[in-house]
């Protein structure tokens, strides 16, 4: 089959982008600026070792539970409710190959903001993507809708809540104090900042060393931008490492297109309704002036 | 609109009946199980895989086979064709049923079930969200259509020997039946909201479900399909209640009623070939995917469509009810590829659904036969054969 699956998510989306007149706007009121003054991350996968300091870090700041049952500790696999961040190994050749990080990269328009019914995400002033569990109804919508992958949830719980990064919003940004995995890397691989100058400073490292980096930055403009950016090693793609070419447009914008179009001002159901009532009475009317003779030449 | 309906007043405990009732008892010892122990100890869903059966079949494909109730609805109180009303009282038990049973599998589905309430709280509105509309429209059309219900329940009492009863019959029964019309056109509109916005919900899915299915034409399709299946749904549901029933099956009016569906079915059939083609993803019917696709479609539009046009075929109970159940499987395969089938689970993980999510889907599939042949037997729904 000559197109891939992903191929097609390009074209289709700048297509029905185009064809609809959607366009990022049609979201919250972001503006460059407000983008550029978000919180932000930096994960460089060239200086990255894989010693998953950022993982345990993580673990540790939100309480989550150990892997298994088994009293001698090892890695995840996979993100899931008690592992919100992870470091997996690209394998490309003997001497190419890079860690790379998994998280929510708390898009510019999330997705899971769109879709939840119950407004459980939100994404704060300060571009933190945020989840409140006491609005939660537990769809998991937010899950089929995250291009990343990065909400979780507690399939084994009989009260479950999703969880996903919350650039420790608790326990450590409101006060002051950078998320624990940026503090803890060694090798200086997290930057935390206001993604604007984090986008400056990729561009910088990238123009600075052309031959050790991929020339991409990988969350400048994906599904219309994220927070959380990376870099990766020259000859090493990002779609190898899980991070596709989504397009420019954010998943969730043709459908807030077309519920902003169905609920402006209520028009288009009221108008529906009103036109449904003025064919019945009327239906009604004729029936009684005609009396009996429906039965002739129906068509339905 | 003269309705001339009684109760059938037959015996209950058929063998049938029997399973249905083992079915739904089965079910109840999942549930309970589900409730107690979480979603993960009866499912196989996952963090790969977070709707599998349950949303897709009992709650996706149930409500569009519900369809039957407003389509009919429509046909009779706004398009004014009162020599179909002997069916719309069956219809409006099916879509009853149906959605309650909808209503009840969200509830299973949803992990945080106890905070369902919340769409309803203003600071949890969320209106760029379908699914916040859906779950609105379903708690308003479930009254709408518990309102519709109280008409029929009021020519069951108006005569009770039960004081309360009879007195709320006559008083209730006749402001409902003022206000019907209203109703039933309100029922309408939410009918095509949330029908269609159950296509948009899968728009935003772009990164898992194949593009065959995915297409900004989603709610237009879904909404479309819900309105062509209505009438070979009510064909169906004729059949089996007058099997039930040991009636007769009335496929002359039946047979005039599907003259509709095929000019919904071209529609359908135009949009979503046409959307195929022009933008330019003809190359994956050649795909194993397309198969899949060549096959739903089959099903969906292009037999129904080809045995409801030929007057022979439409108008031969065999024939008919033959397309119906052709179509409706059609549609189920539809909305399960939609939802389930083409989805693309996150690297790693994959999903069939498990015994208790099967034996919860029975659960519900029998409820709606069970329920059915409770309420007809027991209220004025089916009309007296002449
Ligand atoms: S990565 Fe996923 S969870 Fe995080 S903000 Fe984006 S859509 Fe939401
Ligand atoms: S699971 Fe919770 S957070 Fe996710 S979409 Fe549903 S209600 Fe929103």
């Amino acid at each position: 089959m000559a197109l891939s699956r992903r191929d097609f998510f390009k074209t289709s989306t700048i297509l029905g982008g185009t064809i609809l007149g959607v366009s990022k706007k049609s979201f919250a009121e972001e503006t460059e600026q407000s983008i550029a003054d978000n919180w932000g991350m930096l994960n460089d996968s060239t200086l990255c070792i894989g010693c998953r300091g950022c993982q345990s870090a993580c673990k540790k700041e939100h309480g989550l539970d150990r892997v298994g049952n088994d009293p001698r500790y090892d890695m995840p696999t996979d993100l899931n409710a008690d592992n919100l961040t992870l470091i997996q190994l690209y394998n490309k050749t003997e001497t190419e190959y890079c860690f790379i990080r998994r998280s929510c990269l708390h898009c510019n328009y999330p997705s899971c903001v769109s879709v939840c019914p119950v407004a459980a995400f939100t994404k704060r002033d300060d571009g933190v993507v945020v989840y409140d569990k006491d609005k939660c109804i537990g769809c998991r919508y937010c899950q089929v809708a995250c291009p990343f992958e990065a909400p979780t949830f507690e399939y084994d719980e009989a009260f479950p809540v999703v969880h996903k990064c919350d650039f420790c919003k608790d326990t450590r940004l409101d006060k002051g104090l950078k998320p624990a995995c940026a503090s803890v890397c060694p090798r200086g691989a997290i930057k935390f900042g206001k993604r604007g100058e984090l986008l400056e400073e990729a561009r910088n490292r990238i123009k600075d060393n052309p031959e050790r980096y991929n020339a991409h930055i990988y969350g400048e403009t994906e599904i219309g931008g994220t927070s959380v950016m990376f870099l990766a090693p020259k000859n090493i793609e990002f779609d190898d490492l899980g991070y596709h070419s989504w397009g420019e447009t954010p998943p969730g914008a043709l459908q807030e297109k077309i519920q902003h179009g169905i609920f402006k001002y209520w028009i288009p159901p009221v108008a529906l309704y009103g036109a449904l009532a003025i064919l019945a009475v009327s239906n009604r009317k004729k029936n009684n002036d005609d009396n009996q003779s429906e039965e002739a030449g129906n068509e339905s | 609109m003269k309705v001339n309906a009684a109760p059938m007043n037959q015996k209950i405990w058929t063998p049938w009946f029997t399973v249905g009732v083992i079915f739904i008892a089965l079910g109840a010892i999942v549930t309970l199980y589900r409730f107690i122990f979480g979603i993960g100890a009866v499912t196989n869903l996952s963090d790969g895989v977070p709707w599998g059966i349950w949303i897709a079949f009992d709650v996706v494909t149930g409500i569009a086979l519900a369809a039957g109730g407003f389509t009919m609805a429509a046909l009779i109180y706004i398009f004014n064709r009162g020599q179909y009303s002997p069916l719309v009282r069956p219809a409006l038990i099916t879509a009853l049923l149906g959605y309650g049973i909808a209503a009840f599998s969200i509830m299973l589905d949803v992990g945080r079930w106890w905070q369902l309430y919340n769409p309803l709280l203003p600071r949890s509105w969320q209106g760029n969200s379908p699914l916040f509309e859906v779950s609105l429209c379903v708690m308003t059309y479930l009254t709408v259509l518990i309102l519709e219900f109280v008409p029929i329940a009021a020519e069951k009492y108006k005569d009770s020997d039960n004081a309360f009863l009879k007195s709320l019959a006559n008083k209730l029964g006749p402001v409902v039946n003022k206000a019907l019309l209203f109703l039933i056109i309100l029922g309408v509109v939410i009918s095509t909201l949330h029908q269609s916005s159950l296509g948009s919900v899968m728009l935003v899915a772009v990164a898992r479900i194949h593009p065959l299915w995915h297409t900004a034409w989603l709610p237009f399709l879904f909404l479309v399909s819900a309105i062509a299946v209505g009438f070979p749904v009510v064909v169906i549901e004729s059949f089996v209640s007058a099997k039930a029933f040991k009636r007769s099956f009335e496929a002359g009016i039946l047979s005039k009623l599907v003259k509709v569906t095929p000019w919904f079915l071209a529609i359908y059939g135009v949009v979503r070939y046409s959307d195929i083609i022009i933008s330019g993803k003809a190359g994956y019917l050649l795909s194993g995917w397309g198969l899949l696709f060549i096959v739903e479609n089959l099903m969906l539009i292009i037999i129904p469509f080809f045995m409801f046009i030929n007057q022979k075929a439409r108008t031969s109970p065999n024939g008919l009810l033959i397309a119906s159940v052709i179509m409706v499987v059609g549609l189920v395969l539809n909305r399960l590829n939609t939802y389930l089938i083409t989805y693309s689970p996150r690297p790693g993980w994959d999903y069939f659904p498990s015994i208790g999510e099967l034996l919860v889907s029975a659960m519900l599939i029998s409820l709606l036969f069970v329920g059915y042949k409770i309420l007809a037997n027991n209220f004025p729904v089916l009309s007296k054969e002449h």
